[in-house]
């Protein structure tokens, strides 16, 4: 059998890279189709096909480094590169919903009658629950490093009920954001007011779901021991994703929420 | 693979590698059960708080997914996985012809009525 010369990952052939752009099209030309035709049965094609795919991607990824062993420090090098450009790329998106608002809040039009928030706009009041909120984030990200000093130093029980707590707290401020929407004066159709709000604060809440999902496969993980003290780098990846998404919303919640009220 | 042009290039290329990696094995796994193990306790020592942890199954697994039966690793645990390879492969491939379809249609001008 031959053996490798170097410390690089030469992947299997698979077939979820390009099943993955497929999934892409089905759910782009979905959304297309939702809204011309008042179709909903690509786009949910388009979603189902999607989520099958990532999870028998990312099933595979922990076959190839748990359970045979192809992540050397090299191709672990490799990964955080990976996820800080990504992460990276997350901030440039948050950034250009940072430029619209800022755009139309620091010269606001006579249109909205020369004012920010704009005329018969009552905002939120930054110190009730979006307050409650950056509370909240800010615990979560003292419970996640919590959770990885507890993995750096072999504490299995501890590390579980850190990330677990963590999980909890992602899942409250999601509910908490879902009743504020719910309750809420204005809406995204009000004017620029409301679309920066919900579009900014919206993929916002997206990517809380997201980090929270990638902690609960990594709470998944933790469980069935695939984490060593020396060897984590999944949750490091949850762990940073998460730690982007509360700066996110500290900027969110001191530009919009506060000094936008 | 890599051509050379002379033997002593290979040579080089080869001695840079060595240093470079080290040349270790594909498989060097760090087995979690091991290090977890030897700072706290075996598995089969759990005491009864930790008795929701459940058995340490990797070990198991590692020796499953190693073995050298030629199947790529979407497919290496057999029959769920051809069963979830090929649904959702049927449903990609499926959507994609049904959205060609559809954009087709899409695109036809209306006839006015």
């Amino acid at each position: 059998m031959a053996h490798q010369a170097h410390s690089y990952h030469m992947v299997d052939p698979s077939p979820w890279p390009i099943l993955g752009a497929a999934a892409a099209l089905l759910t782009t030309s979905g959304l297309a189709v939702w809204f011309h035709h008042h179709s909903t049965q690509l786009l949910t094609l388009g979603l189902l096909s999607m989520l099958l795919i990532m999870l028998q991607w990312w099933r595979d990824i922990v076959r190839e480094s748990t359970f045979q062993g192809h992540h050397t420090p090299t191709v672990q090098k490799g990964l955080r590169y990976g996820m800080i450009l990504f992460i990276t790329s997350e901030a440039f998106f948050f950034l250009g919903f940072f430029w619209a608002f800022f755009h139309s809040s620091l010269a606001p039009t006579p249109e909205l009658g020369g004012q920010w928030p704009p005329t018969g706009v009552n905002p939120l009041n930054p110190l009730e629950v979006p307050l409650l909120n950056t509370a909240i984030l800010l615990a979560s990200g003292v419970t996640v490093t919590w959770a990885h000093h507890s993995i750096t130093e072999s504490n299995q029980k501890q590390a579980i009920h850190a990330l677990t707590l963590t999980i909890l707290l992602g899942l409250y401020f999601t509910a908490l954001q879902a009743t504020e929407y719910y309750e809420a004066p204005f809406s995204i159709a009000d004017g620029i007011y409301g679309s920066t709000f919900f579009v900014a604060t919206g993929f916002h809440g997206l990517h809380v779901i997201i980090g929270s999902s990638f902690l609960s496969i990594c709470l998944l993980r933790l469980a069935k021991f695939h984490f060593t003290p020396h060897h984590h780098f999944g949750f490091e990846a949850a762990a940073w994703y998460w730690h982007f998404v509360d700066i996110i919303w500290l900027f969110l919640y001191t530009t919009i929420y506060w000094w936008g009220s | 693979l890599l051509f050379f042009s002379s033997n002593y290039t290979s040579k080089l290329f080869k001695a840079q590698l060595f240093m470079a990696t080290g040349l270790k094995p594909i498989v060097s796994t760090e087995s979690p059960a091991l290090i977890f193990g030897t700072t706290t306790k075996l598995a089969s020592d759990l005491p009864a708080t930790d008795s929701f942890l459940g058995k340490n199954k990797v070990p198991d697994l590692q020796k499953l997914f190693q073995k050298a039966d030629g199947l790529p690793v979407h497919l290496k645990r057999g029959v769920p996985d051809k069963l979830l390879y090929r649904t959702t492969m049927a449903l990609t491939i499926g959507g994609t012809i049904y959205c060609l379809v559809a954009l087709y249609m899409a695109s036809q001008p209306r006839s006015q009525k």
